[in-house]
């Protein structure tokens, strides 16, 4: 099983909707899965989901490989920080 | 201050140009020696509104405050966002240098308008609590004043005293925070600047076209991108968004950076913040602007229970710095220790590490919010053990014998972990400024890219730390709030408005290559005076313990090597 914590508007895919708690929910993951699997497994929308993706702690694309035993923090588009800069270096 | 004289100079050619951090690096390069004691007659303590800085630029009410930090013994730029700022740059000022030491042992506000500057005695203001003088002092000099100030902190020559402004409903709370300058105004005898714009000849600009053109770029940029537009991360959350982002990450430093999860984080997050202020309703507001003109708007005010106003404002690192990492998951205490800080006129920052290393050698219990509390009151009523927690972790730490204190060159370290996210350990380590987040926003590159196709950058950590630090210098000179970053860093022609709305206020022609090269001057400016002052490579260090003790859930230690660390300037 994969353990998924679900923040902000994807909290309804839990039974938890008390933003001061956390929003969990235990999915089966099988042989080839990736993060987007998982996503579609649980009938979210990709539309909703940010680029804050955390698998065990690490920022990842929905195409990163998930594995039974991992933990997945999912933020929605609304919700993201973390963000892709393009800055330009310097020489 | 030692003759109470206020004395109009006309700025020099040379410092034309500057504005913010380059502006008061420049006069604290020049003009403060090294070696002086931070609290003695030869510190100096400048304030600089950025270049756009009281113009309608959008979210550019920034104020530099500069000096020698009694906290880290180097140079320090701390700033914050307040229309104090904006009036300063409308009566033509680029800067106030405050200088001397007053002979007799008292304290002075100082008037500023139109008119010129005169010496008021601060006497019936004195001692108080900022939440009790700010009402009095807007009662006196009117409304539409901007004020500066030092709370007892700040009057008791603690090293972790702020300086504090009021914010766009004139409560005692925008803070540049970080680094002690509020007790060398204390040592100075200025308790308040209070400024009166009224009519005020406003901020010149050169090109009125150039200016328009780039403040539109840059509202376009800072309006359409998720984090900074209405509506988004920010401005629905504010900064505390970032609390189940960290703790997800495994980089939210928790109980004195000994875990790095919380699990109270949900509890204390920005979306309880927000859900808190919708279900108790009142004075509660998320979206709240720090200064007028700021069109992010992350600021907030927490209501107690009953809807009546408890604090502002709950950002991401002061709920952090009583919150995780003194293992509280109560808001309405950590809303009541960010209180008794804006009132004892503390840096939250520092006052929380302080509080967690002092749970560390047991004064209390991880988790203790009401003995936090009482801790915090000891400063307020400066007692010698209130003295000792007033002068920061570093200083709590060596009298308790803590050998987990969090610093570099004695500055503790904010809300991000550098054992998870090495990229801010780098800049905590090589910052001028002591461990600081804001002097380079390493943080989403160095999570970014650990799997499936996200795009690893590549530049070498090194570069990274010196660019962001650089770029960040940059927009503290500018005087737009380092916010502006999540938007221009990603949208080029936001960056290419921020740079354009500059050239229209000096009549310039820089580019966006301008911006590493400003940077750059500012930081050199900055190390040439930590090296005189002592600085060596040895103080571009983590603390020893980051290097052994392995941080769960990640368990990793610190592992960049020194040599990483001191190309970080000198690559």
């Amino acid at each position: 099983m994969i353990e998924i914590h679900l923040y902000g508007k994807l909290r309804r895919f839990t039974d938890t909707l008390d933003p001061k708690r956390e929003s969990t929910l235990l999915v089966p993951a099988y042989e080839g899965d990736t993060i987007r699997d998982i996503i579609e497994r649980i009938g979210m929308p990709m539309d909703e989901v940010g680029s804050n993706i955390f698998l065990n702690g690490e920022y990842s694309h929905p195409s990163r490989p998930v594995k039974d035993g991992d933990r997945l923090g999912i933020f929605p588009d609304d919700m993201q920080l973390l963000y892709k800069w393009h800055f330009k270096k310097e020489g | 201050m030692s003759n109470l004289k206020a004395k109009e100079e006309k700025a020099p050619e040379e410092v034309k140009n500057m504005g913010g951090r380059w502006l008061t690096d420049h006069i604290v390069c020049d003009e403060v020696d090294p070696l002086c004691n931070p609290l003695g007659p030869n510190n100096k303590v400048v304030f600089a509104p950025g270049i756009v800085t009281g113009t309608d630029a959008p979210s550019s009410g920034r104020i530099s405050v500069g000096g020698k930090s009694p906290l880290t013994g180097g140079i320090k730029e701390a700033n914050a966002g307040t229309a104090f700022s904006q009036k300063i740059a409308r009566l033509g000022y680029k800067a106030i240098v405050v200088e001397g030491l007053p002979k007799e042992k008292k304290l002075w506000l100082l008037k500023i308008d139109k008119d010129g500057a005169e010496f008021l005695p601060a006497d019936e203001w004195t001692g108080k609590g900022l939440h009790e003088v700010f009402p009095l002092l807007f009662n006196k000099f009117g409304e539409n004043v901007g004020i500066s100030a030092i709370g007892v902190a700040g009057e008791r020559l603690m090293s972790s005293a702020g300086i504090c402004f009021n914010d766009i409903d004139n409560r005692p709370s925008r803070y540049a925070g970080r680094g002690g300058l509020g007790a060398v105004l204390g040592s100075k005898g200025l308790k308040f600047i209070v400024v009166d714009d009224k009519g005020a000849k406003g901020v010149e600009i050169v090109d009125k076209d150039a200016f328009k053109k780039g403040t539109k770029k840059l509202t376009e940029a800072l309006t359409t991108h998720d984090i900074t537009k209405p509506g988004g991360s920010l401005n629905t959350y504010g900064t505390a968004v970032l609390v189940n982002i960290m703790n997800e990450a495994g980089g939210y430093p928790t109980r004195n950076f000994s875990e790095g999860r919380f699990e109270g984080a949900a509890a204390t997050s920005g979306e309880a913040i927000h859900d808190i202020c919708n279900e108790r309703g009142g004075a509660g507001k998320t979206g709240h602007p720090c200064h007028p003109g700021c069109i992010i708007q992350c600021s907030n005010v927490y209501p107690r229970p009953d809807g009546t106003e408890h604090v502002s404002c709950i950002e991401y690192e002061s709920d952090w710095a009583f919150g995780a990492n003194c293992g509280i998951d109560d808001l309405d205490a950590i809303a009541d220790l960010i209180w008794l800080s804006n009132d004892y006129g503390l840096d939250t920052i520092e006052a929380g590490g302080t509080i967690a290393v002092a749970m560390e050698a047991q004064l209390a219990e991880f988790g203790d919010g009401p003995k936090a509390i009482e801790l915090m009151k000891e400063i307020g009523e400066g007692t010698p053990l209130g003295h000792v927690l007033g002068s920061g972790a570093a200083t709590t730490g060596k009298v308790f014998g803590v050998v987990r204190v969090p610093g570099v060159k004695g500055q503790n370290m904010p809300a991000y972990e550098p054992r998870a996210v090495k990229g801010i350990g780098m800049v905590y380590a090589t910052s001028t400024m002591g461990a600081d987040h804001t002097a380079g926003y390493t943080i989403a590159p160095e999570i970014l890219g650990v799997g499936g196709e996200a795009d690893p950058l590549d530049a070498d950590k090194a570069a990274l730390a010196r660019g962001f630090q650089e770029a960040t210098a940059f927009i503290d000179s500018t005087g737009y709030c380092l916010f502006i970053a999540f938007a221009v860093l990603d949208i080029p022609e936001g960056l290419e408005g921020t740079v354009e709305s500059c050239n229209g206020v000096l009549g310039t022609d820089w580019t966006t290559d301008d911006i590493a090269r400003i940077g750059r001057e500012v930081l050199d400016k900055e190390l040439e005076f930590n090296k005189a002052a002592g600085f060596t490579k040895a103080h571009d260090r983590l603390p020893e313990f980051m290097k052994y003790e392995k941080l769960p859930p990640h368990n990793t230690v610190f592992d960049v090597p020194d040599e990483e660390l001191d190309k970080v300037h000198r690559g």
